[in-house]
């Protein structure tokens, strides 16, 4: 800084300054999806996450695509077969 | 800073990271507009034996608006891809690199640049270039002994007369990190701090760290929404938008046959950034995170925070007695909002706009029509050269300093001729200037990475008063 601004600014201021997810198979996923998108699957991992189980809501991913699906015998069976009640 | 590790999830996730955005006339062939993306914040040049790299699995996308609209009108996205070539060395070089394609560098990383255009519902994708090579990082004497030739290498033609270079390059930001977040102290006026100490020159924090930098040098007319260079300051079409952001994509999980990570799901922002700072001292700790998983033209539920900035308030208080009239103020600063929102509309200052029109939008605004400026004052367009910060933002801006000063009310005359500002407010700043690598008179601009063997370690230091 120059000393003109320094002393600009001293000379103011003064002296006083002081959920749960899944991974499923392509096949298990193609249950009953509702908004399915034209790159899901084709031999790819997939992940299934529910967010909220009790709504029965999925959400199905699978290469850079994704889809919602409600489907609550699905949600239970999947939780079933996690272990969780 | 500007956006180094400004929130707390992307603090986590460097590799994904904004850290500035620069747009502007590209001095030396000013038919062209040159837009630079920088990620990977405060990279120590000596940091083998896993030098850093573009992530793989990162969405790296700079975007231009220029329908008005404050959406992504055209976005250029770039993926990169890393391989090894020798997977019986634990080295990244097996001796020196002379030359972009030497066999030498183990971890070669190239990547593709797709141009996607938007005109009402209808998109355009177009591959603008495949397998394109970036440099390796800056080693060290030994292993890259020609730096500038390998970056050189590294910038490629694109179709219809773009640019392109991908790769590490020294950071052009400067900022007193260490000051200010130590209860925005800016140590050339430590007398005056309400905790005060003996003051001293600021300390650039980013100096001798290396960023990893995307830069496009695009023809003007590609840019615009008429396709057309405009025909003067005052088109309507003669001002973009810009911005980066970086997406992961939604779930990942770990892959045990690749023991790595492998990213399932469509393509989600976690990065943000066009103005310096904006994230980083506008936008509230705890809505940071969200504020970067969103679109610009969302950004009207921001602008109370830039209507009235919390720093515009901490000034008077850190610093008693310096900002009276900054304290008295109680308008809405319609100085910020133009400046960071909506642009600069006709009429405010002499023979210059950059407005966008009324979305408030955190984005870089560039009017194109403003040739480059012979002798750029780093103080852009608040010290009369309109070719600067705010307008769009170039590589030597010192946008700590315009920022600083515009927010202690040097700005608010602009809009509200009433108001006189502190005496202060025209001489705030955190005493940094530009001592990073010397900036390049040609694409990319931004200067050599610091090299790995050059480097010397800084300090660690318990400092007198400190108990």
């Amino acid at each position: 800084m120059s000393e003109t601004s320094r002393r600009g600014f001293i000379a103011v201021a003064g002296a006083g300054a002081a959920a749960g997810a899944v991974a499923a198979t392509a096949g298990a996923a193609a249950a009953s999806d509702t908004e399915r998108g034209s790159g899901l699957g084709s031999g790819g991992p997939v992940m299934v996450y529910i967010e909220n189980p009790a709504a029965g809501r999925l959400t199905v991913m699978s290469g850079d695509d994704e889809v919602d699906v409600t489907d609550k015998d699905l949600v239970g069976r999947i939780l079933r077969a996690a272990g969780v009640r | 800073m500007s956006s180094h590790r400004e929130a707390p999830e992307i603090s986590k996730d460097p590799v994904a990271d904004g850290t500035d955005v620069y747009a502007f006339v590209s001095p030396d062939k000013p038919s062209t507009v040159t837009l630079i993306a920088n990620f990977i914040p405060l990279q120590k040049p000596d940091s083998g034996p896993n030098f850093f790299e573009f992530g793989d699995d990162v969405l790296y996308e700079i975007h231009v608006a220029n329908s008005g609209r404050a959406t992504p009108d055209i976005s250029y996205q770039f993926r990169f891809s890393t391989r090894i070539r020798n997977p019986r060395t634990f080295l990244y070089n097996t001796g020196p690199i002379q030359n972009i394609s030497d066999a030498a560098w183990n971890r070669p990383q190239t990547y593709t640049v797709t141009q996607v255009t938007r005109r009402g519902r209808q998109t355009t994708r177009k591959v603008l270039g495949t397998n394109l090579p970036c440099p390796p990082v800056n080693v060290g004497v030994r292993s890259t002994p020609d730096y500038p030739a390998l970056a050189r290498q590294a910038v490629r033609f694109l179709p219809a007369g773009k640019r392109v270079f991908a790769g590490q390059r020294a950071d052009a930001f400067h900022v007193d990190l260490g000051s200010i977040f130590d209860l925005g102290a800016l140590r050339p006026f430590n007398e005056a701090h309400l905790i005060n100490m003996p003051e001293m020159n600021g300390r650039n924090s980013t100096q001798s760290f290396n960023v990893h930098s995307i830069a496009l040098q695009i023809p003007i007319e590609q840019l615009t929404r008429t396709g057309r260079r405009p025909s003067g300051v005052s088109d309507p079409a003669a001002t973009i938008g810009v911005w980066a952001t970086a997406s992961r994509q939604k779930s990942r999980v770990l892959d045990r046959k690749q023991a790595r990570y492998v990213g399932v799901g469509p393509w989600k922002q976690v990065s943000r950034l066009a103005n310096p700072l904006f994230n980083e001292v506008i936008v509230p700790m705890a809505e940071k995170d969200r504020w970067n998983i969103r679109p610009p033209s969302g950004d009207k539920q921001y602008q109370r925070y830039v209507y009235r900035p919390e720093l515009a308030g901490l000034l008077p208080q850190l610093y008693p007695g310096v900002f009276p009239r900054l304290a008295a103020y109680r308008k809405e600063r319609a100085d910020l909002h133009a400046i960071l929102l909506t642009g600069i509309p006709a009429g405010v200052v002499d023979g210059f706009q950059n407005f966008t029109g009324p979305t408030p939008a955190d984005m870089l605004r560039l009017n194109v029509a403003v040739p480059p400026t012979a002798e750029p004052n780093p103080l852009g367009l608040v010290a009369g050269d309109a070719a600067g910060f705010p307008n769009g933002r170039r590589v030597g801006d010192d946008v700590v300093t315009v920022e600083l000063r515009a927010v202690a009310g040097l700005t608010i005359p602009l809009v509200d001729p009433s108001f006189t500002p502190d005496d202060a407010a025209a001489a705030v700043e955190d005493g940094t200037s530009n001592t990073n690598a010397p900036l390049l008179a040609n694409f990319p601009y931004l200067g050599h990475p610091g090299g790995g063997y050059q480097t010397e370690p800084g300090t660690t230091s318990v400092g007198s008063g400190q108990r």
